[in-house]
């Protein structure tokens, strides 16, 4: 074996993640596992790791960015929860136990060494929009360029501001696009890098024919609350966790990895001793002049915000309703909402962060406090009334009208603070119990 | 010796360049199959074409830009005559440089710096 394969089976192992059914949480700690490295796009990846359970929607995306990967590339399963069968049938899958990143290494180790050979190609090797070029170089038709090129139809046109015909690309994005929450397609109708349209397609937690059915909820122990009493301390830890690991995704999206692994290492070993290294980040993330001109005035929601869907979206936006006001297990302990305003994506990534504050200051005052079950439990995306639709579906509503006319940087920015989770969205309802 | 050296640095370079390209596409595999060519959209397939023709929104700076750039053309036929005019050159300079920046003015009020 020549250095230069030995010196790469040491580099860090460039994965893909796939998040299905279930694998959230789990996906969420792969920043922080030696050894791997987690990159934006299939292309640069050698290892797709599949994450929880595929739905019969995901399988043919997955599918598609199995074979974006360059060769050598090695696929690789960590199962959480129920395994419906699906990826059984997947040709060369490698089922490593999930969170096991030495697995994930040896594995592309294997691939480097020339050990382990590359997965095959998966899809049938069909040409979708064929070229049938004319000319001598297949340059396309006639006319000054060119002409009509063949293959693929020309987008059609639309209407710009500026009183322009400008073509309108339409573009299917997700199910697995990084940036964006596992399992959300959104289309949208680009005009240059301006989102004239945005709607969200069909979630594909809900393709499994006797309807969705959840794998480990990353607000599980939430909706748990609402049947069994449990802790106040308990309640708030996770809630401030939440709202951190929501801020790990989000900075990642904005290009800073090394501090969104580092919130992400905050979020796994959080206290309620933590308050003062979470104000400490407040401050750093105030100071951050690339992160406000990022933020600021982007995805305001156009509407007053007593019609939003109650919760840190809301809130964000001055509306002050949470339904631990009226809990006594929270009254007892002097429980003031915290309210910020603008609801643009800078309120809401400081209204998370000052809900995180102050959920570790309850969880380190609540002492032994027990919250009884009651109808309603403020969630970390909204309240979560039994029966009633979940948080979840009710901000996804909100996507269309927040996008529209926003540039797609912007539009990625909108998506992330609004903190959806489409397997949540999947769920018509509150469930009573967490299955 | 210097000038040597450089033309040499220039042949190997050029040497080392003409090499890369004709031996870069031998040494990445080049029977991809259809679906391993498509771009990466999360998933997701595309529908058309990607030529597209979309709205150059900095053509108000673009023309800012050469009006800037044509000015300093003027500036130097007047730096060569500055030291003979005095003070009047200055002053025509000066004039000059408002009128640009009455134009830098009007664009900003109608808000043609704004990018999209």
């Amino acid at each position: 074996m020549g250095v230069i394969r030995r010196l790469a089976t040491r580099a860090e192992a460039p994965v893909f993640p796939v998040v299905g059914a279930g694998g959230r949480l789990r996906a969420s700690e792969l920043a922080l596992l030696p050894g791997i490295r987690l990159v934006g796009t299939p292309r640069a990846a050698s290892v797709l790791l599949i994450i929880g359970d595929l739905t019969p929607a995901l399988v043919r995306p997955a599918l598609t960015v199995h074979d974006q990967l360059p060769s050598p590339r090695a696929t690789v399963w960590w199962p959480v929860g129920a395994d419906r069968g699906l990826l059984q049938a997947w040709p060369g899958l490698v089922t490593v136990e999930a969170g096991d990143a030495e697995g994930l290494r040896r594995i592309f180790a294997g691939l480097v060494e020339g050990r382990r050979a590359s997965d095959p190609p998966l899809l049938l090797d069909i040409e979708p929009a064929r070229w049938r070029g004319e000319g001598p170089y297949g340059q396309g038709g006639t006319g000054m360029t060119g002409g009509v090129p063949f293959g693929r139809p020309l987008p059609g046109r639309a209407p710009d501001p500026d009183g322009l015909e400008l073509d309108q690309l339409p573009l299917h994005i997700g199910p697995l696009f990084p940036p964006f929450p596992p399992g959300l397609v959104l289309d949208v109708a680009l005009q240059g890098d301006v989102v004239r349209q945005a709607s969200v397609g069909e979630n594909p937690f809900r393709s499994w024919p006797g309807g969705p059915d959840p794998g480990p909820l990353d607000t599980g122990a939430f909706v748990e609350a609402l049947t069994t009493p449990t802790g106040v301390a308990e309640l708030e830890l996770s809630r401030a966790r939440h709202h951190l690991r929501w801020l790990a995704d989000a900075l990642r999206v904005h290009g800073l990895s090394a501090l969104a692994t580092r919130v992400a290492r905050l979020a796994a070993t959080l206290a309620p001793t933590d308050g003062p290294e979470v104000e400490a980040l407040v401050r750093r993330l105030r100071r951050s002049r690339s992160l406000a001109s990022a933020t600021a005035g982007v995805g305001a929601v156009d509407r007053p915000a007593a019609d939003l869907p109650a919760g840190p979206v809301a809130r964000a936006a001055g509306a002050g309703d949470d339904a631990r006001t009226d809990d006594p297990a929270y009254r007892a302990l002097g429980f003031e909402p915290v309210v910020h305003h603008g609801g643009d994506a800078r309120a809401r990534m400081h209204q998370r962060l000052g809900e995180a504050v102050q959920s570790l200051e309850l969880a380190g005052r609540a002492g032994e406090a027990v919250r009884a079950p009651g109808p309603a439990l403020e969630g970390p995306r909204g309240p979560l009334r039994r029966g009633r639709p979940t948080p979840s579906s009710a901000l996804v509503a909100l996507v269309p009208t927040a996008l529209a006319g926003s540039e797609w940087g912007d539009a990625i920015t909108t998506v992330v603070s609004f903190d959806l989770d489409m397997e949540e969205a999947a769920l018509s309802e509150v469930a009573g119990v967490h299955s | 010796m210097a000038p040597f050296a450089a033309a040499l640095a220039v042949v190997l370079a050029t040497g080392v360049a003409v090499l890369a390209t004709r031996w870069l596409p031998t040494a990445v595999p080049s029977e991809l199959t259809a679906p391993e060519r498509v771009p990466f959209l999360g998933g997701g397939l595309p529908e058309v074409h990607a030529w597209s023709r979309y709205h150059v929104r900095y053509y108000a700076m673009a023309l800012l830009f050469l009006a800037f750039d044509m000015e300093m053309v003027f500036m130097y036929p007047w730096a060569v005559v500055f030291v003979e005019e005095g003070v009047l050159a200055l002053i025509e300079m000066l004039m000059f440089i408002v009128i640009l920046v009455l134009g830098i003015l009007y664009a900003w009020r109608e808000g043609a710096l704004r990018w999209a």
